[in-house]
């Protein structure tokens, strides 16, 4: 499996142990990060390096406006079974055997938001390009904002439409929505 | 390629063709179990007009038909006539059908799948769009070309027909959510119920454009030149 994780929880021994469990079974290094540095992954995140990010409620409950944004990357790591029902939120319940963990985990990463693998994948530049379509932007103003000509702003459009399939700006809203690129 | 549709054409053999084209047929009071019946015989049947009807078909069933010229040589009513037709399809059949499958796809899908949610919330705005459209069809436009027709109508200012864009808008929505479904469908869902909504979005695009040739390129220059004798 080829994403990136990172584990932001308060509680270390919590945080090494889900590392640990991420390599043995899913051949995964995902990266602790301290509660205090995790404000300075938003710009990371935006660029999409983490595919998910599990922490513990106490760091999410404080950081609500850092991880709302990016909730379809988020997993809960708690230790009740009440959130269980929540389907809003990916949620693995931390004090079921480990077998429960592995195979709830699992279905998660299998279930990733993410996009085919098989699809042309955006460049940094029409990310860039598609954040501001989808904030409802004209050619002329995104020029502007990215410092670059209308003819410019023209040609990413068009491998954009030519990568994604999609052309109107509905269209590239949403799609910017199902992968974490603004906000819903 | 497929042959043009006649008046001896069998039913049975334009559905076996293109099994799609039975919601056209649907419209003209046609269901399936048609039998060995002809066109010709079926427009006797049920009064309708064979020159008009296969021309629809046609239309339909061929992307790269013309009817320009057939289908001017009609008057406005039967047209509006069709496209109401073609309207209520989409609010009684087509519409439905879709949601009905896409929330069948979510209950039976991954819980965690949250892309299927933001796809029908785009499937949501596409379909408000489209009834958007079809009030304004019924209450305002179509009346309207009905009018001039029947030389009931009076002055025209201030009356304005629905613009390409617009159409072009809904019809690259529905380009969009089909592709979303064929790129990028991620996660656990249920296969069966997703190739099921495919299917019906993939039909109601076919509908859409076929239904925007004719409203652009038949009905629009009708109407402005009603309005403007």
């Amino acid at each position: 499996m080829n994403l990136k994780v990172a584990i932001i929880c308060s509680d270390t021994l919590s945080a090494m142990g889900l590392k640990s469990l991420l390599h043995s079974h899913f051949n995964l290094d995902a990266s602790i990060i301290s509660h205090e540095q995790h404000q300075l992954l938003a710009d990371m995140a935006m660029s999409s390096d983490f595919d998910f990010f599990i922490v513990d409620e106490n760091t999410l409950v404080q950081n609500l406006n850092f991880f709302l944004p990016y909730r379809n990357k988020v997993i809960l790591a708690s230790p009740s079974r009440n959130n269980e029902n929540n389907h809003s939120l990916k949620t693995i319940t931390t004090t079921l055997p480990v077998e429960s963990i592995v195979s709830a985990l699992g279905k998660i990463l299998k279930s990733s938001h993410l996009p085919s693998q098989k699809s042309n994948s955006l460049s940094a530049r029409e990310i860039e390009v598609l954040k501001l379509v989808a904030a409802g932007k004209l050619n002329k103003e995104i020029a502007n904002n990215l410092n670059i000509s209308i003819n410019t702003v023209l040609t990413h459009r068009k491998n954009i439409t030519a990568k994604l399939g999609i052309k109107s700006t509905s269209g590239l809203s949403f799609y910017a929505i199902m992968n974490g690129f603004i906000k819903p | 390629m497929l042959p043009i549709i006649s008046p001896s054409t069998k039913l049975a053999q334009i559905i076996i063709d293109d099994p799609s084209i039975i919601t056209v047929l649907n419209r003209f009071g046609i269901s399936l179990g048609v039998g060995d019946t002809t066109i010709e015989q079926v427009c006797a049947e049920k009064h309708m007009n064979v020159a008009f009807f296969t021309t629809i078909l046609n239309t339909f069933r061929d992307p790269s038909f013309f009817p320009e010229k057939i289908l001017n040589s009609f008057q406005a009513h039967f047209i509006v006539d069709y496209l109401n037709k073609t309207n209520q399809s989409y609010l009684q059949f087509q519409l439905p059908n879709i949601e009905r499958h896409f929330n069948l796809l979510i209950s039976k899908s991954d819980a965690l799948n949250s892309n299927l949610l933001i796809i029908m919330k785009f499937f949501t705005e596409v379909k408000t769009e489209l009834m958007r459209r079809i009030d304004d069809d019924k209450n305002r436009w179509f009346p309207e070309i009905l009018a001039l027709e029947n030389e009931h109508g009076n002055t025209h200012e201030g009356t304005v027909p629905p613009t390409d864009e617009e159409h072009d808008s809904i019809e690259d929505k529905i380009n969009d959510l089909v592709s979303m479904f064929v790129i990028h469908l991620s996660g656990d869902y249920d296969v069966n119920l997703g190739q099921a909504v495919l299917l019906a979005l993939d039909s109601l695009k076919k509908d859409i454009s076929q239904n925007n040739r004719i409203r652009q390129r038949i009905l629009m220059p009708l109407y402005q030149a009603l309005a403007s004798k």
